[in-house]
């Protein structure tokens, strides 16, 4: 299926010449829908690329994305188990990885990330473990899943420009944080819904100033902490209509019209204080925020699934 | 063929009616609590699930949105085979067939998912609760057309089927009561309704996806003039008019009816009612007394049904038939093949509708004519493959272990009747007629159960008892509820 748009997206990588790469998952019976869409932030659309599958260049369960040096677009599997690499055109190159517990293998890759030496960080979420790679799939190393501080089913990873990795545990509702040989330094936040709180965290990046960014999914909301993980702001979101939105609109005036005489930003205390009906109604809430990534600008990049979308945010300082 | 005790046939009775049946090892539990305090755990319990919704969510990201039928009732059957309080899901269950809504009108499946819920939340409650709670549905006001329910230019759908078809029944007002009752329930509409109306038609999932429904009265629109609704006078609102309804015996009536009907044993269908009798008139009065003396409780109601000599006889055990969301919600907990979030429930979901039951999308305002209708050429045999195919399958952990226990303390061998006797417990406590007993038996045999050691030849074994559990769930009895 060609065209503009996404269904379900669930992570976007920004790749060379600052065009992103945006993944939907879609679902079962709408498999035609599982692609990877090319734009940049001026709307600009460059096609797609990725289908439903088990063959090279298919995904099933399609969650995490990263960008090596050379602009190669690297997509994890859940379900396939593996990592599939396109370049960033969307050719199909290769893709590697073998379902399993051993070391090296893979059971749900989710969240992906390199380094700055070019390895790549995979979140094996059911094996509650994050393993280095090299970009062609040799394994290098394994932690989160020993000793104290072990991960739960961990979501988004990333590596900070000084090596740190960064985790967002999604079962523990924390960010934890590791040196690059993987040992344990610190978490961030508890579960809650108070400021530097978390319900599930789904993604987490940090800028060159060492800001925390965190997706926190079950509190629909991006929060973002200071080096030391002290709270600084949260984000509910503020979508506005796109541009390809807008297009739609000019040409379905039915719909336009009505829309304009709509109150789509009800009182949100009607909903009982829960997050999820809140941005179910409020449409420009985050609704399934499932990643946070961020590019040399400073631009903060927020895909959420569950409104098909993803919401562009400045620095403001 | 051995009989179970009475008192495990009693719960195992009890647990298919008010959930999904139960295997051998939740009888044991069940037993040991008692008959009584099980019947009180599962009206009073509060709604629990195995499955987090988060982790659904985190897989199933149509699951969380639910704006389809695909995803709203895939959700809904997670909860079926994963939840700790399978009435809240019977009773939700029961609720979409009498107040039946459907996806091809409302064509957004958040709304429908909502209703469900509150299903779950109130459908043990008061009465006048409940309807109070169906009046101000999104989904039922755009099913049932009450968002074109305007003062001076009255939309009589919802005002009549409210009558007809959710409490009274046919013969129990005139047309100048739905008239009455219509005017009374202008201005309950929805927030944004000419917005989500245009959507609704066009199944339009711009710009964002599907925008989540909201009750809005609309006080403007309400009419606010003097009233006389079935014998009463007054400036009603919807409120009142769910009062006079639930002091009405025709409403116990026809919800004794109902519950007996979903609970106990098939009664003809609805718009025979008014023409034919109740088949056990003293049964549906100890509901009907029920009724009032619990001050329209629903939950009180079934409590004293689930305690009453009617609902406990032998003579209505395997009287109905299980409905095709029924009978999934058995296989599959009994297979434990989603003790996870798994992919395939999209699927299991699919084949529920081809044996004749699209979750969320009943086929009229009537909801689905149950009993021996489920029972056509083409859905039995999807009921049977189903069954048999996931019940016969040992790659399923719950399936495994029954085959594990049938062969327990059987030393090398096993023969046919007790093999046949020990699937049929495990499956919980099922009681066959001697002719499908004695051709369970006849199979067994054939299939050279007998012949296999079960020590040396454990795979073999496993694989044969695994078939002979593929043909129980093909029999009547597994079928029946």
């Amino acid at each position: 299926m060609d065209g503009r748009g996404f269904m379900f997206p669930v992570d976007t990588a920004i790749g060379k010449n600052g065009r992103m790469h945006t993944v939907s998952r879609a679902y079962a019976p709408a498999a035609a829908q599982l692609r990877i869409t090319m734009y940049d932030i001026e709307s600009e659309y460059f096609g797609i690329y990725g289908g439903y599958g088990e063959s090279l260049g298919q995904f099933r369960w399609p969650t995490g994305m990263a960008s090596d040096s050379m602009g190669n677009i690297y997509v994890s599997d859940e379900l396939n188990n593996r990592i599939n690499v396109f370049s960033h055109e969307g050719d199909p190159i290769k893709y590697w990885g073998e379902a399993g517990s051993g070391e090296g293998e893979l059971n749900g890759p989710s969240g992906i990330a390199f380094d700055s030496e070019g390895n790549l960080f995979v979140s094996d979420h059911m094996n509650n473990r994050i393993q280095k790679f090299t970009k062609d799939g040799k394994f290098i190393l394994s932690f989160g899943n020993k000793g104290r501080n072990t991960l739960n089913m961990p979501w988004g990873v990333f590596v900070s420009s000084d090596g740190f990795v960064y985790v967002a545990d999604w079962g523990n509702d924390c960010i934890a944080k590791y040196d690059s040989s993987g040992g344990f330094i610190r978490s961030f936040g508890n579960r809650g819904s108070e400021d530097g709180q978390f319900k599930n965290p789904s993604g987490v990046a940090v800028d060159k100033d060492g800001y925390i960014y965190v997706t926190d999914w079950g509190n629909e909301r991006l929060e973002i902490l200071d080096k030391n993980g002290n709270f600084i702001q949260t984000i509910r979101g503020q979508a506005t209509i796109s541009k390809w939105a807008d297009e739609y609109f000019e040409g379905n005036y039915e719909e336009a019209e009505p829309r304009s005489r709509s109150n789509l930003e009800p009182n949100p205390v009607q909903f009982g204080g829960d997050p999820h009906e809140e941005s179910a109604h409020i449409e420009k809430l985050f609704w399934g925020p499932t990643s946070v990534k961020l590019d040399d600008e400073g631009r903060v990049y927020v895909t959420e699934s569950n409104r098909h979308r993803v919401q562009i945010f400045e620095r403001a300082v | 063929m051995v009989s179970a005790s009475t008192d495990v046939k009693l719960m195992a009775h009890l647990l298919r009616r008010a959930g999904f049946g139960a295997t051998k090892e939740q009888l044991d539990q069940y037993i040991s609590i008692g008959y009584d305090r099980v019947v009180d755990s599962l009206i009073d319990n509060e709604d629990s699930s195995r499955i987090d919704n988060a982790l659904v969510r985190r897989y199933f990201p149509d699951q969380s949105v639910t704006h389809d039928t695909t995803g709203a009732g895939s959700y809904w059957l997670y909860r079926m085979v994963s939840t700790d309080s399978p009435l809240r899901e019977k009773i939700a269950l029961f609720w979409h067939n009498v107040f039946a809504t459907g996806y091809t009108k409302v064509t957004n499946g958040k709304p429908m998912s909502d209703q469900l819920r509150m299903f779950r939340s109130h459908g043990l409650a008061k009465l006048d609760e409940l309807l109070l709670k169906l009046s101000r549905d999104p989904a039922m006001i755009i099913w049932l057309d009450n968002v074109d329910n305007h003062n001076g230019a009255i939309n009589e759908n919802y005002g009549r089927e409210l009558l007809e078809l959710f409490s009274m029944g046919v013969g129990n007002y005139n047309e100048d009561d739905i008239k009455e009752c219509s005017r009374a329930f202008t201005g309950w509409s929805i927030a944004n309704s000419d917005y989500i109306k245009q959507l609704a038609v066009r199944n339009s999932i711009m710009p964002y996806g599907k925008l989540a429904w909201r009750y809005e009265y609309k006080e403007e629109d309400h009419d606010e003039g003097e009233k006389t609704f079935l014998g009463h006078k007054g400036n009603f609102n919807g409120e009142e008019i769910i009062d006079i309804i639930c002091a009405q015996p025709a409403t116990a009536r026809f919800i004794s009816r109902h519950l007996y009907h979903f609970f106990v044993a098939d009664e003809p269908p609805v718009p025979s009612w008014p023409y034919k009798e109740p088949q056990d008139l003293a049964a549906i009065s100890i509901l009907e007394k029920a009724y009032f003396d619990s001050g329209y409780d629903i939950g009180e109601m079934i409590r004293v049904l689930f305690n009453s000599d009617f609902f406990k006889s032998d003579t209505c055990h395997y009287k109905k038939i299980k409905s095709p969301a029924e009978l999934a919600g058995n296989v599959l907990r009994t297979t434990e093949e989603f003790g996870t979030p798994n992919i395939r429930i999209s699927e299991r979901n699919s084949q529920i509708t081809f044996m004749g039951q699209q979750l969320l999308n009943p086929p009229s305002v009537e909801g689905w004519h149950q009993g021996l209708e489920w029972i056509e050429t083409g859905s039995l045999t999807e009921r049977v493959n189903f069954a048999s195919q996931h019940l016969g399958d040992l790659s399923k952990p719950g399936v495994r272990r029954i085959v594990q226990n049938v062969m327990d303390d059987e030393g090398e061998c096993i023969s046919a009747s007790v093999c046949v006797d020990k699937c049929l417990d495990q499956l919980g406590a099922i009681q066959t007629s001697q002719y499908i007993y004695d051709t369970l038996v006849e199979f067994a045999q054939e299939n050279g159960i007998p012949s296999i050691n079960l020590v040396k030849d454990k795979e073999n074994a496993a694989k044969k008892i695994s078939e002979l559990m593929s043909v129980v769930a093909s029999v009547p009895e597994f079928q029946q509820s």
